[in-house]
C-alpha cells in the first residue's frame, strides 16, 4: 500500500479547474517529482494535500487514514510537512528558535511552567539538542544564532527542512525547493533530500522545475498539464516521452 | 509652578504611568498575538480590583495574595471571554470590526455584571483595605506606601513579561504567533493552546493592574472604563506593537494628564475638567501626525481575515 | 450602541409583561405612572432605592382605591436614565411614547431632570423630581417640580456663613463639572462675597472621575498661595471623594486647612476608610445635610418599607414615595392629564405631609421650607454626629 494516494482530486476556482481528477502514488520511502509548466496545477495539488486548500472532490489517504479535508494543522500532525515555494520562516527570530518552534509537548509553553526557569531548562536542552542534530543534517548548525532574515535563499530552505524533521514527518511536500538559488547550493539541497530519505526513511513529494538535478535524485515522476495527469514514469523515460517534451519544451 | 505642584504632580506621572503601563500592556499583547484591539481588557482591569476587594475584606491579608487573587481571577475571565465569544467569532471569520465591536460587548456584560456583583454584596464605594502610609517625605517630595507597592509591582511585572516573552518557550510560541500566525499552525505549534495561555496571562496582568489601580482610586464598576481611554492612547503610542513604546507611552499620557494639566492650570488658568480630553488629544494627534499607528491597525486586520 | 439597544429592549420586554400582567383587569381605569431614574451607573442602586419607594407608595394607594371601589388604578412604567442627560430624556420619551404616561417620578440629579425638561415641557408631561436640588433647576413657569428637597439656593447660604463665621478669608472650592455642582459653586461664591469673604478659587472636575491626584494637587497649590486663614469646600458625590481622599490625606496644605463638603460626603463607606475618616476629623469637616425624620410619618414609611422589601430603605429613598403620592394625589384629583396635574400639583403638594417634612412650593415650584442638620466626625471616627441645624427660611446657625 502506498503511503500517499490521492484519488480523483479535484479543485475548481470559481470557473476555472486548476486539478482535474488527478490520482497518484506516493510510496513510502521514496523520492517523487511533480513536474509540468507554470499554472498546471502542481502547487494547488501540494496545497489540497497539505489542506492549505480546500477540495472540490476527491480523497486523500496517508498512511491507511482519510485525511480529505483536514485542515493543515491537522494535516502536520498526521504526519505531512512541508516547505514553501516562498520560504515562509520566522524572519526576526534566530535558526534555532525557528527549529524548536515546532516541537511539541513543551513543558515551558504552559504559563504555570514558564516563570519557574529549572522546571523546563532540562527539556528545553533536549530538544535543543534534537534541534543541533537537525540543523547539522541541513548543515546550518554553524548558523544557529543567525536570524532566519540573514540567510541566504538556499539555507532558508534548509531551514525550513530542519524545522520540518523536528516533527519526525514520514512525508515531506517541497514546493520548488531550488528556486531562487544558487545552480551549486541547488545540488546540495538535492544531496541533504537524498540523505534524509536514506538515514530517516522520509518520503519526498517534489515539486521542481529544474529538471536536470530533479531527474538525477528522483525515483518516479509525475507530470501535469492544465490541471491534468499528462504522463508519469522512471525519470529516464519521462526524459525521453514526446508528448511532454511537447507541453514543456513546445517542441 | 510652584515647586511643591511640579513635585507632587511629577510623582502622580510615575505611579499613574506605572499603572497605565501595565494595563496597556495587555492590550498591546492581545493585539500583537490575538490580533484584537479588545476594550473588553477594561472589566479585565475592574474584575482584578472588585476580586482584589473581595478578598482584602476578609480580613487583615497580605497584599502580595490580594495580587494573586486579582490575577488569578482575571486571568479566568479572560479565558472565559475567549473561548466563549471571541474564538466562536474567529472561526466564523468575521470581519474585524465585528471583533471590535464584540469586544465592546463583552465588556459591557462584564460591566452590568460586575454592577449586579457589587450591589448584591454591598460592595459600592467600598476601598481595598489597605490603608496609605507616608514612608518617605523630603521637601515637597511625599512617597507613600501606595507608589512603593505600584511602582516597582509594574517595573517587575514588565520586567518578567519580557522575559517570559524573549526567553521561554511560550514566550517563543507567542511571538510566533504575533508575526505569523498562519505559518504557526501549519509548522504544528498549538496555536490554541498558546492563544489561551496568552489570556490567561494578559487577563492575570490586568487583574493585577486593576487590583494596585484600586489602591491608587476607587474600586467602582465603571474604574476600568473610565481608565480605558488613557490606556489605549498609551498603546496607540506605542503603535500597538512594541512594549517599550507602549511603556513610554503610558508615562507621556500621564505625565500630559498631570504635569502638562496642571502646567496650563496654573499659567493659563485652563479648567481641570478638561483632563478626560487629553486622551483622546494623543490619540488623534497620533494617528494624524504618525499615521502608521492607523495603518498598522489595518494591516493586521488584513492578516487577521487571511 | 449596545447600551442604548439594550435599554430600549429591556423596556419593551417591560411594557409586554406588564401588558400580560393588566389584561385581566378590563373595567379599571388605568393611570400610568412614569418612573425615570438611574439603575444602572455609578448612582444605580440609588435608583433602585428609589424605585422601590414609588413602589411602596403605588401598592399603598392602589390598596386603598381598591378598597373604596374605585375604578382607578395606577400603574408604573419605568426606564433607565442611565445617569445621563441625554439617557433622561431618552426614558422619558420612550415611557410616553409606549405608554402615554403624562407624569413622572425622577429623575435623580440635576443634570438628569434638566436633560429631561425639553421633552417634558414640549409634551405637557409633567415631572416630580424627589431630590434635584441645582440651582439650575429653579425655573418658574416649567412642568418640573422639586418637591421635598429644598434647591441648593439654601445650602450654599449655609456653607458661605460657615466659611465666614470660621474666619476664612479666601477659599478654595472643587467641585463637579455638572449642573449640581456648578449651581452649588455659583450660589456659594455669590454668598461668600456678599458677605465679605475674598477670593474664591474653583476646580471643576468631570463626574465619573476616578482618580483625581491633579485635582488634588491643583487644590493645594491654590490653597498654599492664598497663605492662612483658607479653607476648603469639597463638592463631590461619595466616589469622587474618595477619590479625592485618597491622594488628599497625604497632601500637607489640604491636611493643615478645615473643609466643609457637601452631605453626599456624610456616608459611613467614607469613614471604613480610617485614613479618610481620620483626615476629614484633624479637618473639622463639616457638612449641611438636609434634615429627614420630622413628621409623624417617617417611622411608618421604614415599617412599610420593612415590610413589602424585607430591607430598610436607602438614604433619600422617602422622597421618592413622597414624590410619587403627591403625583398620585394629584391625578386623583385632577384626571390623567398632564395641563391639570401641572396646574393643581402646587395646591396638594402644599396641603401633603411629607415623611421627611412638610411640602411646600415656591414660585419655581421647587421645595421652600428647608431645614439642615450640621454634621461632623464623631471623636471615635465611627459616624457623623449632628453638631447643629441651619433654618434656611430664616437664614439661621445653631449649634448643639
Amino acid at each position: 500500500m502506498p503511503l500517499l494516494e490521492l484519488s480523483n482530486l479535484r479543485k475548481d476556482f470559481g470557473g476555472l479547474r486548476a486539478v482535474d481528477d488527478v490520482s497518484l502514488a506516493v510510496p513510502e520511502g521514496a523520492i517523487i517529482g511533480l513536474i509540468g509548466p507554470n499554472g498546471s496545477g502542481k502547487s494547488t495539488l501540494i496545497n489540497l494535500i497539505a489542506g492549505s486548500q480546500d477540495l472540490t472532490a476527491g480523497r486523500v489517504v496517508f498512511a491507511g487514514e482519510d485525511i480529505s479535508g483536514y485542515a493543515p494543522d491537522a494535516v502536520y500532525n498526521s504526519g505531512i510537512a512541508r516547505g514553501y515555494q516562498e520560504p515562509s520562516l520566522y524572519f526576526k527570530m534566530t535558526v534555532l528558535d525557528n527549529v524548536l518552534l515546532p516541537v511539541k509537548g513543551q513543558r515551558g509553553e504552559k504559563p504555570w511552567y514558564a516563570p519557574r526557569w529549572n522546571s523546563w531548562q532540562g527539556d528545553e536542552a533536549a530538544h535543543a539538542r534534537r534541534a543541533i542534530e537537525a540543523l547539522e543534517q541541513v548543515q546550518l548548525l554553524q548558523h544557529y544564532a543567525t536570524l532566519a532574515a540573514d540567510l541566504s535563499g538556499g539555507q532558508m530552505k534548509l531551514l525550513e527542512i530542519a524545522r520540518a524533521l523536528m516533527g519526525q514527518p514520514k512525508l515531506l511536500l517541497l514546493d520548488e525547493p531550488t528556486a531562487g538559488v544558487a545552480p551549486k547550493l541547488a545540488y546540495e539541497i538535492f544531496q541533504q533530500i537524498a540523505r534524509l530519505r536514506d538515514d530517516y526513511g522520509i518520503t519526498f513529494l517534489i515539486v521542481e522545475h529544474r529538471l536536470e538535478i530533479l531527474f538525477d535524485f528522483v525515483d518516479y515522476v509525475y507530470v501535469m498539464h492544465l490541471g491534468n495527469l499528462l504522463a508519469q514514469g522512471a525519470p529516464a523515460d519521462i526524459a525521453e516521452d514526446a508528448a511532454l517534451r511537447e507541453v514543456y519544451f513546445g517542441d | 509652578m510652584p515647586p511643591a505642584l511640579l513635585t507632587t504632580s511629577l510623582v502622580n506621572t510615575i505611579q499613574i504611568g506605572s499603572l497605565y503601563a501595565l494595563m496597556a500592556l495587555g492590550i498591546t499583547l492581545t493585539f500583537s498575538v490575538m490580533k484584537l484591539p479588545n476594550f473588553a481588557h477594561a472589566e479585565y482591569v475592574t474584575v482584578g480590583a472588585f476580586a482584589a476587594l473581595i478578598v482584602s475584606l476578609s480580613g487583615n491579608v497580605n497584599p502580595l495574595v490580594i495580587m494573586l487573587a486579582a490575577f488569578i481571577v482575571g486571568a479566568l475571565v479572560a479565558l472565559v471571554s475567549h473561548i466563549a465569544v471571541f474564538k466562536p467569532l474567529e472561526g466564523r471569520e468575521v470581519s474585524f470590526y465585528t471583533l471590535i465591536l464584540s469586544s465592546f460587548a463583552v465588556g459591557l456584560i462584564l460591566r452590568y455584571i460586575l454592577f449586579m456583583v457589587a450591589d448584591y454584596f454591598n460592595l459600592f464605594d467600598t476601598r481595598i483595605r489597605i490603608s496609605l502610609q507616608i514612608l518617605l517625605r523630603e521637601g515637597y517630595l511625599i512617597l507613600t506606601n501606595i507608589f512603593f507597592w505600584v511602582v516597582p509591582s509594574s517595573i517587575l511585572l514588565v520586567i518578567a513579561l519580557t522575559l517570559l516573552l524573549n526567553r521561554t518557550p511560550l514566550g517563543r510560541e507567542m511571538r510566533a504567533l504575533a508575526n505569523n500566525p498562519g505559518l504557526a499552525r501549519v509548522i504544528g505549534i498549538p496555536v490554541e493552546r498558546v492563544k489561551n495561555y496568552s489570556w490567561l496571562l494578559v487577563g492575570g496582568l490586568a487583574g493585577v493592574a486593576g487590583a494596585l489601580w484600586g489602591l491608587q482610586t476607587a474600586v467602582s464598576p465603571l474604574m476600568g472604563w473610565v481608565a480605558i481611554i488613557s490606556v489605549f492612547a498609551a498603546a496607540i503610542l506605542g503603535g500597538l506593537s512594541s512594549f517599550a513604546g507602549t511603556i513610554l507611552g503610558a508615562y507621556v499620557v500621564a505625565f500630559s494628564e498631570n504635569t502638562v494639566m496642571l502646567f496650563l492650570n496654573f499659567n493659563f488658568g485652563l479648567d481641570l475638567a478638561y483632563k478626560p480630553a487629553i486622551p483622546f488629544i494623543i490619540i488623534i494627534a497620533v494617528l494624524l501626525i504618525r499615521p502608521q499607528g492607523f495603518t498598522e491597525l489595518i494591516k493586521r486586520a488584513g492578516d487577521l481575515k487571511r | 450602541m449596545f447600551k442604548k439597544v439594550l435599554t430600549a429592549f429591556l423596556i419593551l420586554m417591560l411594557i409586554v409583561m406588564l401588558g400580560a400582567a393588566t389584561t385581566a383587569q378590563d373595567d379599571m381605569e388605568t393611570y400610568v405612572l412614569g418612573v425615570a431614574l438611574p439603575f444602572s451607573g455609578n448612582l444605580g442602586t440609588f435608583g433602585q432605592d428609589f424605585a422601590r419607594g414609588v413602589e411602596l407608595a403605588v401598592s399603598q394607594v392602589n390598596a386603598e382605591l381598591d378598597a373604596a371601589r374605585s375604578s382607578i388604578r395606577f400603574e408604573i412604567a419605568s426606564a433607565d436614565t442611565e445617569n445621563t442627560p441625554e439617557g433622561a430624556s431618552r426614558a422619558v420619551s420612550t415611557v410616553v411614547q409606549t405608554t402615554g404616561a403624562q407624569v413622572f417620578v425622577g429623575p435623580l440629579t440635576t443634570s438628569e431632570v434638566l436633560g429631561a425638561k425639553q421633552f417634558a415641557d414640549e409634551n405637557g408631561v409633567v415631572i416630580v423630581a424627589p431630590a434635584s436640588s441645582g440651582a439650575a433647576g429653579a425655573i418658574p413657569g416649567d412642568n418640573i417640580y422639586r418637591v421635598i428637597y429644598p434647591p441648593d439656593v439654601f445650602a450654599s447660604k449655609a456653607y458661605a456663613n460657615i466659611a465666614l463665621e470660621r474666619g476664612h478669608e479666601n477659599m478654595v472650592v472643587l467641585h463637579l463639572d455638572d449642573p449640581f455642582g456648578n449651581g452649588m459653586n455659583e450660589g456659594f461664591t455669590a454668598n461668600f462675597q456678599a458677605g465679605g469673604g475674598g477670593e474664591v478659587a474653583s476646580f471643576a472636575y468631570t463626574p465619573g472621575s476616578t482618580e483625581l491626584s491633579s485635582e488634588a494637587a491643583a487644590v493645594s497649590a491654590a490653597l498654599a498661595g492664598f497663605g492662612d486663614n483658607a479653607g476648603f469646600f469639597c463638592v463631590c458625590f461619595l466616589s469622587g471623594a474618595q477619590a479625592f481622599l485618597q491622594v488628599a490625606q497625604i497632601d500637607p496644605v489640604l491636611t493643615s486647612v478645615q473643609w466643609m463638603g457637601n452631605e453626599a460626603m456624610t456616608a459611613e463607606e467614607i469613614l471604613a476608610d480610617q485614613g479618610h475618616a481620620q483626615t476629614l476629623a484633624n479637618a473639622d469637616f463639616i457638612t449641611v445635610s438636609f434634615s429627614s425624620e420630622s413628621t409623624p410619618l417617617t417611622q411608618i414609611f421604614i415599617d412599610d418599607f420593612n415590610a413589602m422589601f424585607d430591607k430598610d430603605p436607602g438614604i433619600f429613598t422617602n422622597y421618592a414615595f413622597d414624590a410619587a403620592n403627591i403625583a398620585m394625589l394629584t391625578m386623583l384629583a385632577a384626571g390623567n392629564d398632564g395641563a391639570a396635574v401641572k396646574s393643581m400639583l402646587p395646591f396638594i403638594a402644599n396641603h401633603y405631609i411629607g415623611t421627611a417634612v412638610q411640602a411646600y412650593l415656591d414660585d419655581n415650584g421647587d421645595q421652600a421650607i428647608a431645614s439642615y442638620g450640621l454634621y461632623q466626625v464623631s471623636e471615635d471616627l465611627s459616624a457623623f454626629d449632628e453638631v447643629g441645624a441651619y433654618n434656611g427660611n430664616t437664614d439661621t446657625i445653631t449649634y448643639n
